[in-house]
């Protein structure tokens, strides 16, 4: 288990690069990377060698997540004004402009099957979940305001204390897990738009979590406290607590065959989790400032055989990694 | 190997000294097995010793106590050793207890205690403990600190105050303890206690970061940034990885370059900007991820792009527009680069921060700058405006936030959103004066005045130092409810308050309708403009009119060049008038700095493209005159006279008088009037006009524009007019009853005289009556002139009307001989008009010179008035040294190398003052050469008559009698208008023989005196006198009684005549008996008596020699008396003594007036008064010798 340098570039964007993710292969070609940047624009390469296939605009502010469908036909790019650009991947034609009200989009995931895209409410408190079909906004799952707040603050002023940074389906596509600034974990029933039940044991702002590939009930989360957590999400417990990073983990994801965990943090490294050993194994430090996002290669395609695990950050480079 | 050898034979020493040392304890405690302090004594060596020896010495300590239970210190040593050495925390924890629970004061064991219980984590027992000892002992100052730490840790700060301040009673010097202070001080809000208690910490331990910090941020708090940034700069110093130092720093200097920008000092803000947003970066490479620092230096950028000023550079004339253009894009992207930069750091701190509600204002604010720079509203997703939508996305968050409600109304587009969100903000907050006055401005764009009028006013009750308010009732001027001085006092307000380019722009405007354009605030302000919105070419038309408001043509001239650079870069949209204005604007005052050429070129275009109206005509018509082509000015001088007819009446006076002014200079006196004889009556219906057919009228001797005059004389209202009308009229007076001899001063004057008695306080018409009375040559006007002008203390020279009083007034005294000299010690002068604050005139001219040190005129009359001054007191040394250095700075000055005539003429009498100077001084060389230069300037013979008169003079003294009369000769031939000239040269000839041609002067004398008729007398009379002089110099005293005889009946009132005729009466009488003479002189002596205003000596002795001679002893003795009183104290003569003597004498036996003065002393004593004035005199000591015997 371990990462090699296979190719990183420099000024991949104008500005720091904020969001990646893979968009799955189709028959008629490999798997893309997909980023998103300050810059305002979102990036698709090719991988191994990270060429440059296309460039899309269209952004006011810079772009805060990138999402892609399980079947790698569109995929979904949101930025800091709240606006959410679905666009056909191989034509770059608009599908769909969602449009949030302003601070209510963070994160955003397709579900595995592809039918629901889940956004990170931020503001709202909540997790918005629109029809990839009609692209309507189908259902908004709340998490619910402690009762005593409600009583002796009329002024809202916990809506801020909730903001949704962060989103994650689970394997079977039943559950929605979402991280918020207070750290706490909220985990909702997706068929009956129920809330469940919060995961305690952060104490700063939670800003990714990946419900594992292999095993629905496992969740992982990175948050500002520096640390990794494994919770079992129906029986609402840590399992586990990974520490290491020297400040904020800012982004987390599960190799697709669940055995590791690729972490980006604050103090500008890349770290790769053994999950067996739950430590680090490897420490890569080729970036030059804060790593906002990691993501393995889902696997598919023709020649995709090989691990791959790519890692964007403020230095505006982006990298990509052999995982075997 | 050596050294190991020496050391241990070094520790075997020791060892042994050791046991030396403890064998006797060992033995007295062999002897005394029970004596607790041997033992504690003995451990306590043995602790000392340390190593293994501590073992036995713990066990002595332990025997020690057991023995003694009350001494706390072997409780102390034994609880150290359970710690260190056996490490037996719960022993150690007693023992330590029981130390501390007998001595209180033990810090060893207080500290000890406290610190396992702190390793224990029983915060709760630990403070119970030091509360205990410090209750216990009031010296217990470790218990204070210990205390005072875990109060401060605990945040209760007003405690932790008080257990502080008494532990540093105890510790003073601890600087933990100060910090600590400092804290509890800050927390509890007395910040300058705060920054005391930090102070004493940095001052006892330069290495507390923590306290620079803190004092740096308290200093932030209370807007001292300044001192704020130092602190932090030394916390870099000590520290230089400190975050909240970089953050301190950045923000300190941010919140010092907004006070620079309130001030309108935008390069300093920059500056100051640049060096925040770098101190920002640098702590961002060392922290990237908190959001605040982000959000700092994205303040930074921001502000940046609002103050970053545009500087034209090398602002000239032929600045091209390429050029113009160039530095505007560099500005421009100089500013968005900042803004987007700006805009960047905002998205990156609320990428990591989306919580935070006032980041989504800041994006809002600054997506709103860019396009305001960019002008595009870009590629949008939807139709909804960005920086409208983020602040809706900081309201989601904080809807409570009035703040974010406020910026939704100023960023929103639509007019019912924007009211609606600052009625909301409003709702939030009814006391904010920014959220009114947002309203009030929505209200005026709606076109709601009365509305926007309350708004402003709520807003300017609640914050009067807000500029929004202020601003917008400036604008408000328009309804016509304000007066248009009030809404310049508002906008002016409004600017001081807050130096915004809008703002500036309308006071130019503003004062532009008012016509306040050359007050310096003005100024100030558009030159601020200037570099916020160059890209307008109202800016640069504005700046433009303003700097021709201040005479400065040359730079409108550039301002305009560039506003018409900055219409053609304007893409359209600009109104035609404003182009028209703003090219007549750059020809006029290319006309006015004297580039005829290029006003005449800019002229040609306008024509070119039909927009020369009837001002620019008058351009091209003066231009085209200052070239020298007089033919086209005159045919442009045609059309204008032709357009004249179609314009409104107000606007008509400009064009008409222009017409009269450059008629008068090109084709003449006659020609001009002519032109105005013929033109309409009702041209001439204002006052400007007025003062050109004044003027011109003025030169006329012919009386032909009288008519005109009169009538357009009746538009002249205010006072200032009138009186400036007078001045003309004077003027004219002196040309009309002018003669071939000069102009007509006494008419002139004597207009004036009625003016001044209609308009007492015009300086204007004080200062030429006084200038054409010293000028008309009248003897006894020099003295009028002086008192008619009216001295006040701040004379400023504002060039109006000719002279200055002061000018007035020196030229004034110094035209009399009976200058500085009030008290008569030196000269009794006769003059009969002398003013009484003569000696006042040099002190007054030293006050001027003070007060202008660059007047050359100021200089050069004090020089003048010390000259008379020092040849009234006879030249003394040190009056001469003062003038000489008085004259060699003026001469120094540049102006008197000019040719122009005045400045010659003062240059001349300066040089002749020198060799003056030098001649009293006995100085030969200097004296001949400063007067030679003096002859070799430029100027009329009769000027020049003197400096070879001078030549005269220091020959005769020299007595080189061949130079002599060839200067001599130089005189006549030069020949003067000066009376006093001619005097001179003959009293010269008469002293050193020169027989040339004796009549000849009398000729030119005779000639001079022709003209003038009013001093003639006077000048005759002293000619007289002087040719008496001669005659008596030559015994013929008949001859010099005729002419003094002649001098008295031409001068009725001069008493010098009369008493020089008595005496030489009296002399003729001595010589020749008889009673004809006697009586003469008696009269003549009575009357130079009478007329004199201070009693002058020797008249009375000649009275009294003259009564005697006649008989009446009586009178002689009241004559002689009186003299005795005429003379000042210290200047009796001898004969005087003498005198008294022979009054004394004589009037012994009739002791009827005692009190007079000759009793005061016998006559014995009189004479030996004499002797002692006057020892070398025979006849006293003969009298003397008469007396005795």
């Amino acid at each position: 288990m371990k990462l090699a340098g296979l190719k990183s570039i420099e000024n991949a964007h104008d500005e720091s690069v904020w969001a990646v993710t893979w968009v799955p292969a189709t028959e008629t070609r490999p798997p893309l990377l997909l980023t998103g940047s300050l810059d305002e624009t979102v990036r698709l390469w090719k991988s191994d060698d990270l060429v440059l296939e296309r460039t899309n605009t269209g952004h006011c502010l810079g772009v805060a997540s990138v999402a892609a469908h399980p079947l790698g036909r569109i995929a979904a790019s949101s930025s800091l004004d709240s606006f959410v650009r679905v666009f056909d991947v191989d034509s770059n034609a608009t599908i769909a402009t969602l449009e949030a009200p302003p601070s209510e989009v963070w994160q955003m995931k397709f579900d595995p099957k592809g039918n629901i895209l889940a956004v990170a409410g931020g503001g709202s408190a909540s997790v918005k979940l629109w029809d990839t079909n009609s692209w309507q906004h189908v259902a908004t799952l709340s998490i619910p305001r402690p009762e005593a707040s409600q009583a002796t603050k009329p002024i809202d002023k916990s809506g801020s204390k909730k903001f949704v940074l962060s989103v994650s389906w689970s394997l079977d596509g039943r559950r929605i897990a979402c991280g918020s600034m207070d750290g706490t974990i909220s985990v909702f029933d997706v068929a009956r738009a129920k809330f469940l039940h919060h995961l305690e044991g952060h104490y700063m702002p939670v800003r990714s979590l990946a419900y594992s590939p292999s095993e629905p009930r496992l969740l992982f989360s990175a948050s500002d406290d520096g640390h990794v957590h494994m919770y079992d999400a129906e029986a609402k417990t840590l399992v586990g607590s990974m520490s290491g990073h020297a400040s904020w983990v800012l982004s987390v994801d599960v190799s697709p065959d669940g055995a590791a965990l690729a972490t980006g943090s604050s103090d500008r490294t890349v770290r790769l989790w053994d999950l067996s050993m739950r430590a680090a194994v490897q420490t890569m430090s080729n970036h030059a400032d804060q790593v906002w996002g990691v993501a393995f290669r889902p696997p598919g395609g023709t020649d995709t055989r090989a691990g791959r695990l790519a890692s964007v950050s403020d230095d505006k480079s982006i990298s990509l990694y052999d995982y075997s | 190997m050596r050294e190991t050898e020496e050391d241990n034979e070094a520790e075997q020493q020791q060892e042994q000294e050791q046991e030396t040392l403890l064998k006797p304890l060992h033995e007295s405690l062999d002897a005394h097995p029970d004596d607790a302090s041997l033992h504690f004594e003995l451990g306590h060596s043995l602790w000392i010793q340390g190593g293994e020896a501590k073992e036995k010495a713990a066990e002595h300590f332990f025997i020690s106590a057991k023995l003694n239970p009350q001494n706390g210190a072997a409780f102390k040593f034994l609880g150290h050793y359970y710690r260190r050495v056996s490490l037996d925390t719960q022993r150690s924890l007693k023992c330590y207890q029981r130390a501390v629970a007998l001595n209180p004061d033990d810090s060893d064991s207080g500290e000890g205690l406290c610190d396992l219980l702190d390793e224990a984590g029983k915060e709760t027992l630990e403070v119970a403990v030091c509360r205990d000892a410090s209750d216990k002992s009031p010296r217990a100052f470790w218990a204070f600190r210990r205390l005072g730490y875990l109060q401060v840790h605990q945040k209760k700060w007003s405690e932790a105050v008080q257990s502080l301040q008494h532990a540093i009673r105890g510790y003073p010097t601890c600087a933990d303890l100060w910090q600590a202070l400092g804290i509890a001080y800050q927390r509890l809000g007395r910040f300058t206690a705060a920054i005391k208690s930090y102070g004493r910490a940095i001052e006892l331990n330069e290495t507390l970061v923590f306290a620079w910090v803190e004092s740096g941020n308290i200093y932030l708090m209370l807007g001292s940034f300044k001192k704020g940034v130092e602190q932090f700069q030394q916390a870099l110093k000590t520290s230089p990885q400190c975050v909240s130092a970089y953050y301190g720093l950045a923000s300190g200097l941010l919140g010092l370059s907004k006070e620079c920008l309130k001030l309108g000092a935008f390069k300093w803000g920059a500056s100051l900007l640049k060096e925040a947003a770098e101190v920002a970066t640098a702590c961002i490479c060392l922290v990237g991820n908190i959001s605040c620092i982000w959000k700092l230096h994205g303040d930074t950028q921001l502000m940046y792009a609002k103050c970053y000023p545009w500087m034209g550079e090398g602002q000239n004339l032929e600045i091209s527009r390429e050029a113009y253009n160039a530095s505007i894009l560099s500005w421009k992207q100089t500013c968005s680069l900042a803004v987007t930069s700006a805009r960047c750091s905002y998205q990156r701190a609320l990428h990591l921060a989306p919580w935070q509600a006032n980041i989504y204002s800041d994006i809002a604010i600054s997506s709103d700058f860019v396009t305001s720079l960019s002008k595009t509203c870009g590629h949008d997703l939807s139709s909804w405006k960005l920086a409208e939508k983020m602040s809706v996305g900081a309201l989601l968050l904080e809807g409570y936030n009035y703040e974010f409600w406020l910026a939704l109304g100023y960023l929103s587009d639509y007019s019912a959103l924007k009211q609606h969100a600052i009625i909301r903000g409003l709702q939030l907050d009814i006391s904010s004066a920014v959220a009114w006055s947002y309203l009030g401005r929505l209200y005026r764009k709606e076109g709601e005045e009365k509305l926007a009028r309350q708004a402003f006013d709520c807003a300017r009750s609640i914050d009067p130092a807000l500029a929004l308010p202020w601003a917008g009732m400036a604008a408000n001027f328009d309804t016509r409810e304000s007066a248009p001085d009030e809404a310049f006092e508002s906008c002016l307000r409004a600017v001081q308050i807050l130096p915004l380019a809008e703002f500036q722009i309308g006071l130019a405007k503003l004062a532009l309708l008012n016509g306040h354009l050359s007050s310096l605030q003005v100024f100030g302000a558009i030159q601020l403009a200037v570099q916020r919105a160059p890209h307008y070419p109202e800016t640069h038309n504005l700046n433009g009119l303003v700097y021709e408001a201040r005479k400065d043509y040359l730079s409108a001239a550039t301002s305009y060049r560039i506003a018409s650079h900055a219409i053609n870069a304007s893409s359209g949209s600009v109104p035609y008038s404003q182009i028209r204005d703003i090219s007549i604007n750059l020809a006029r005052s290319l006309a006015m700095a004297g580039y005829a050429v290029d006003a005449l070129c800019e002229c040609e275009k306008l024509k070119k493209e039909g927009m020369l109206d009837g001002r620019g005509l008058q351009i091209y018509a003066f231009s085209l005159w200052q070239l020298g082509k007089n033919d086209l000015a005159l045919s442009v001088v045609r059309n204008l006279a032709a357009s004249v007819s179609t314009m409104e009446q107000i606007s008509v006076s400009t064009p008409v008088s222009f017409i009269c002014r450059l008629l008068y200079h090109i084709s003449g006196l006659d020609a001009a009037i002519t032109s105005i004889l013929k033109m309409p009556k009702e041209l001439f219906q204002s006052s400007k006009v007025s003062f050109i057919v004044s003027a011109i009228h003025a030169l006329d001797r012919c009386n032909r524009l009288k008519p005109v005059v009169l009538s357009s004389c009746t538009f002249l209202t205010s006072y200032e007019e009138i009186t400036e009308m007078h001045f003309l009229i004077a003027l004219g007076k002196l040309v009309e009853d002018g003669s071939k001899y000069g102009l007509g001063f006494q008419s002139g004057v004597s207009h004036l005289k009625r003016t001044l008695h209609i308009y007492p306080n015009s300086s204007l018409i004080r200062n030429l009556l006084g200038y054409l009375l010293l000028s008309s040559n009248e003897l006894s006007s020099i003295h009028v002139a002086t008192r008619c002008c009216k001295l006040n203390p701040f004379d400023l020279p504002s060039h109006q009307g000719l002279k200055l009083s002061s000018d007035i007034l020196g030229a004034g005294a110094v035209a009399c001989y009976a200058v500085g000299n009030s008290s008569p010690k030196l000269s009794f002068p006769t003059c009969p008009n002398q003013c009484l604050n003569e000696p006042g005139a040099i002190r007054h001219l030293q006050k001027y010179l003070h007060q202008q040190p660059w007047s050359c005129n100021a200089r050069y009359l004090l020089i003048l008035n010390y000259l008379q001054k020092a040849r009234e007191e006879r030249f003394p040394h040190h009056l001469c040294v003062m003038l000489e250095r008085l004259i060699s700075v003026a001469l120094s000055n540049k102006l008197y190398s000019k040719t122009d005539t005045s400045y010659q003429y003062q240059k001349f009498q300066l040089l002749l003052c020198a060799s003056e100077i030098s001649l009293q001084c006995r100085n030969v060389i200097n004296c001949i050469s400063h007067a030679k230069k003096a002859s070799k300037i430029e100027l009329a013979d009769c000027y020049l008559f003197f400096a070879h008169l001078l030549l005269c003079r220091v020959h005769a003294m020299k007595g080189e009698l061949l130079n002599l009369q060839r200067e001599y000769a130089k005189c006549l031939e030069l020949k003067t208008g000066f009376h006093i000239g001619w005097i001179c040269l003959k009293l010269i000839k008469s002293q050193h023989k020169l027989q040339i041609d004796s009549n000849f002067l009398d000729f030119c004398f005779e000639e001079c005196s022709k003209e003038g008729a009013n001093s003639r007398n006077m000048w005759v009379a002293i000619f007289k006198l002087v040719r008496s002089l001669i005659s008596i110099r030559d015994w013929d005293f008949l001859s010099a009684e005729e002419f003094l005889a002649e001098a008295c009946s031409l001068v009725g009132d001069e008493s010098c005549f009369y008493l020089c005729h008595g005496a030489v009466c009296m002399e003729l009488a001595r010589q020749r008996p008889g009673l004809h003479f006697l009586s003469l002189a008696q009269k003549s002596i009575a009357k130079a008596q009478k007329n004199s205003r201070i009693p002058l000596p020797l008249t009375s002795v000649l009275m009294a020699q003259a009564e005697g001679s006649l008989g009446s002893r009586e009178k002689w003795a009241r004559c002689l008396r009186l003299e005795w009183f005429t003379w000042p104290p210290e200047m009796r003569p001898a004969e005087l003594f003498f005198q008294m003597h022979l009054l004394a004498k004589n009037l012994n036996d009739s002791s009827d007036s005692l009190s007079n003065v000759e009793f005061c002393q016998s006559p014995q004593r009189w004479v030996l008064r004499a002797i002692h004035t006057n020892p070398s005199c025979l006849r006293y000591w003969k009298v003397l010798q008469v007396l005795v015997e």
